[in-house]
């Protein structure tokens, strides 16, 4: 059963707490240029989460402050996961996309994939990893909340069952007229697990919208579903024929030594290899 | 050359090789474990997700508040300052979701006081002071506050509470400042004021019941939760403001100085006085010489910027002789010095009205009244005053208490006259710009301080502000009278509705 967390934009006073618990729990640095609270915040290697500040005008017309929690989405189908072909990037049952770092081999084809452009490259390390948000999967196994939804104080993210959440986020917009009437994460991209809602439109508080509701890996995985077959396939024809060819080779060699009378087994295996140039 | 050379051949199988077992692993998935939850959390967030956590999070603070900041580095989300915040002060969860465009904040500093890592700490603002003393055309003047007198010594070892006026004068002195002036002798010229009037108001009946305005941190609350009593607070500056106000002009005239050459600092043991030093209409002195731009007071500093400051630069208060305030600031009373303690400014006040309505000295009751003393959240008492009548009084600290009164108030129940709210408990001497003495406060600390302001009260040759020669002076020479056009302009101020940015519970 896929777990989620409902994000309620309007509950969010910006203090910043869920930030400080990721970085508490999974051993981040500060970053002293980039804030991870703030109009300025940006996600980045060691910012898994930020909570971005924005003012804009509501739907009454008041300017307002609203503060957007932004971390990996944890996509239903990741597209990132779906481009790692060194399965470093795989999909828990729960709903967590998490990250391998001994598989990875830093091709960084996950961060071009990826719709809301969440893998960060640790840049500045000499051995450098892709980072992001795990969804705290080691706490979600044991039934915990991810750290930044323990920590809360007004209670703007919930976790559960991500239908119960989709159900519960639907049954908020209909109770309540301020909401915007979407469900942000229900079907963009084919669904995320972080699912959002607000009192002010998406888009002015940084999210994508246009991304369609297909799931991005659907459109490669069509034809890339062949590259295993065709690569096995290849290699298989090709050891087959550079065995006929070295084969008809050999008897060709041993008939012409023959007519010769001649041992035609002279020369070593190695001698194209043996010297320097 | 050897039988089994390292060949080009060679290197090339090995090569294969290990790309070989690598794709294997990757093809089997192998891998150690993900990356991430190496580190910890507090131990009330470990529990499965359905169970609530009591105490969680931590209070918002906006990047701009003039007050307070936070080291995020030192946060351990234990959740004290949301405690102090939504518990004591009646901030944080008095107001709906979603918040308008403000980060609801009275600026009084109780989370630098009961955050234990020490990760919520006032603003600091001791580069702009150090800049001014190094600055030789710069006049910098400081004045202190009386709850400073009785907490500077805890950052020196000293026990809580420990009087050390005299010898924090002699210490900034040394540290560089022109002149050190006493808070205290504007609190007697805020009594002066504020007692007139409480006279006029309670003679006209309008506006009943008065309510103090020296504490800033009150004074934004009222103007987020009760703006709509806002007619009942008292358009008395703080002593603060007033004496940086007076200093820019007065003290500059006596001085032959221009209110440019003047630097203002003040050492509060208060972070909102931070925030209302930058208040846009705390600008009378800059008004009156045609430059707006001039602030009345430049720089506030809490008590324990005021002990960075004398450690940095190697002064120990413990090896310091006393020195006397500097004049024409300088000169206090009994009655100015208790304005630290709650109740203290009601009790400074009442002595003062009686003096101004029946010209006799007030009676020994007024000199230690105690029922407007101690640490109780709610005190109440009452005075009968000849040619006045009976004055009823009430005292809230900690501005939790004071809703109960306000809303007795704002629902005609009340039958006060005067009401005296501090937002931190025990007052000033509680303030959040006070040393960490106890973690949280204590209540023991609050009562050491408080017993030695009244101690200096009890011992003060003046009591009652209207005995201060300095401040009489002043009104002589410039002011004429209490509530004068003159004292209007540069004594009193007026207020901000901010409930607006806000949608205040119900």
């Amino acid at each position: 059963m896929s777990k989620g967390v409902l994000v309620d934009i309007t509950k969010c006073i910006g203090c910043g707490s869920c930030t400080v618990a990721c970085k508490m729990w999974n051993k981040l640095e500060y970053d002293n240029k980039v804030p991870s609270i703030g109009e300025d915040a940006t996600l980045n290697d060691k910012n898994w989460t930020v909570v971005v500040q924005s003012s804009l005008n509501n739907a009454k017309g008041e300017s307002v402050w609203r503060f957007a929690k932004q971390q990996c989405m944890h996509c239903v189908d990741p597209a990132c996961a779906s481009a790692c072909f060194s399965r470093a990037l795989q999909k828990n049952a729960d709903g967590a996309v998490v990250y391998y770092p001994d598989l990875c081999v830093g091709c960084r084809y996950c961060m071009i994939a990826c719709p809301f452009d969440v893998p960060k490259y640790e840049w500045s390390k000499a051995a450098p990893q892709i980072t992001k948000c795990q969804m705290c999967s080691s706490r979600i196994a044991k039934g915990e909340a991810p750290a930044c939804v323990a920590v809360c104080p007004t209670g703007v993210m919930k976790f559960a069952d991500r239908q119960e959440l989709i159900n519960e986020a639907h049954l908020m917009l209909k109770r309540d007229d301020r909401y915007m009437k979407t469900v942000y994460g229900e079907h963009e991209v084919g669904g995320t697990c972080w699912l959002y809602v607000s009192d002010v439109p998406f888009d002015q508080l940084g999210f994508k919208s246009k991304l369609g509701s297909v799931p991005l890996p659907s459109y490669t995985h069509s034809f890339l579903k062949n590259v295993p077959v065709i690569a096995l396939g290849w290699g298989v024809l090709l050891t087959g024929m550079s065995f006929y060819a070295r084969r008809r080779n050999e008897i060709a060699k041993a008939k012409q030594a023959k007519r010769n009378g001649t041992d035609g087994n002279q020369q070593g295996e190695d001698d194209d290899f043996d010297e320097e140039d | 050359m050897t039988d089994k050379k390292f060949t080009r051949r060679n290197f090339i199988k090995l090569l294969g090789g290990a790309s070989v077992i690598g794709a294997g692993a990757v093809v089997a998935g192998c891998a150690s474990e993900p990356t991430g939850g190496k580190g910890w959390m507090p131990n009330q967030y470990n529990v499965a997700a359905g169970w609530p956590v009591q105490v969680k999070g931590r209070v918002a603070i906006d990047r701009n508040n003039p007050s307070i900041e936070r080291d995020d580095t030192k946060c351990i989300l234990c959740g004290q300052c949301l405690e102090v915040c939504k518990n004591v002060v009646s901030v944080y969860g008095y107001y709906e979701l979603p918040i308008k465009n403000d980060i609801t904040c009275i600026h009084c500093g109780q989370c630098t006081l009961w955050c234990p890592t020490g990760a919520i700490t006032e603003r600091n603002d001791i580069a702009k002071v150090m800049e001014a003393l190094s600055s030789p055309d710069k006049h910098v003047v400081i004045q202190t506050a009386p709850a400073v007198r009785v907490a500077l010594g805890e950052e020196f070892n000293l026990p809580p509470g420990s009087i050390v006026q005299g010898k924090q004068v002699t210490a900034l002195k040394k540290a560089g400042f022109d002149a050190v002036f006493d808070t205290s002798w504007s609190a007697d010229l805020t009594i002066m004021e504020e007692a007139s009037e409480l006279i006029k108001r309670v003679t006209s009946g309008e506006h009943l019941p008065h309510f103090t305005s020296c504490c800033p941190g009150w004074v934004k609350f009222s103007e987020y939760f009760y703006a709509d009593l806002q007619p009942h607070l008292s358009s008395c500056k703080s002593p603060q403001q007033m004496l940086g106000a007076v200093a820019k002009t007065y003290y500059a005239q006596e001085k032959g100085l221009t209110p440019e050459q003047i630097f203002s600092v003040a050492v509060m043991p208060c972070t909102a006085k931070k925030f209302e030093c930058q208040r846009p209409e705390m600008n009378a002195a800059g008004v009156q010489c045609g430059n707006p731009a001039i602030r009345d007071v430049d720089v506030v500093l809490t008590t324990r910027e005021l002990a960075t400051i004398l450690k940095a630069n190697g002064i120990d208060l413990n090896r310091l002789e006393d020195t006397a305030y500097d004049s024409v600031l300088g000169e206090s009373t009994g009655a100015g010095v208790i304005f630290g303690a709650t109740g203290g400014v009601t009790e400074a006040a009442v002595r003062t009205a009686y003096y101004l309505s029946t010209k006799q000295e007030p009676p020994a009751e007024l000199l230690q009244w105690d029922n407007v003393r101690g640490l109780k959240g709610v005190k109440e008492a009452s005075v009968t005053i000849p040619s006045v009548g009976m004055l009823k009084v009430a005292v809230c600290h900690g501005l939790r208490d004071a809703r109960v009164v306000l809303d007795k108030v704002r629902s005609n129940q009340s039958d006060w006259h005067f009401i005296e709210f501090m937002a931190c408990p025990g007052g000033c001497i509680g303030g959040g710009g006070q040393p960490r003495t106890s973690l949280p406060p204590s209540d023991d600390v609050r009562k050491a301080r408080i017993a030695n302001l009244y101690k200096l009260d009890g011992t003060a040759v003046k009591r009652a502000s209207y005995q201060n020669k300095e401040v009489m002076d002043l009104y002589q020479k410039v002011l004429h009278a209490p509530l004068s056009e003159h004292a209007e302009s540069l004594l009193h101020t007026h207020y901000v509705d901010r409930s607006h940015q806000l949608n205040v519970k119900l």
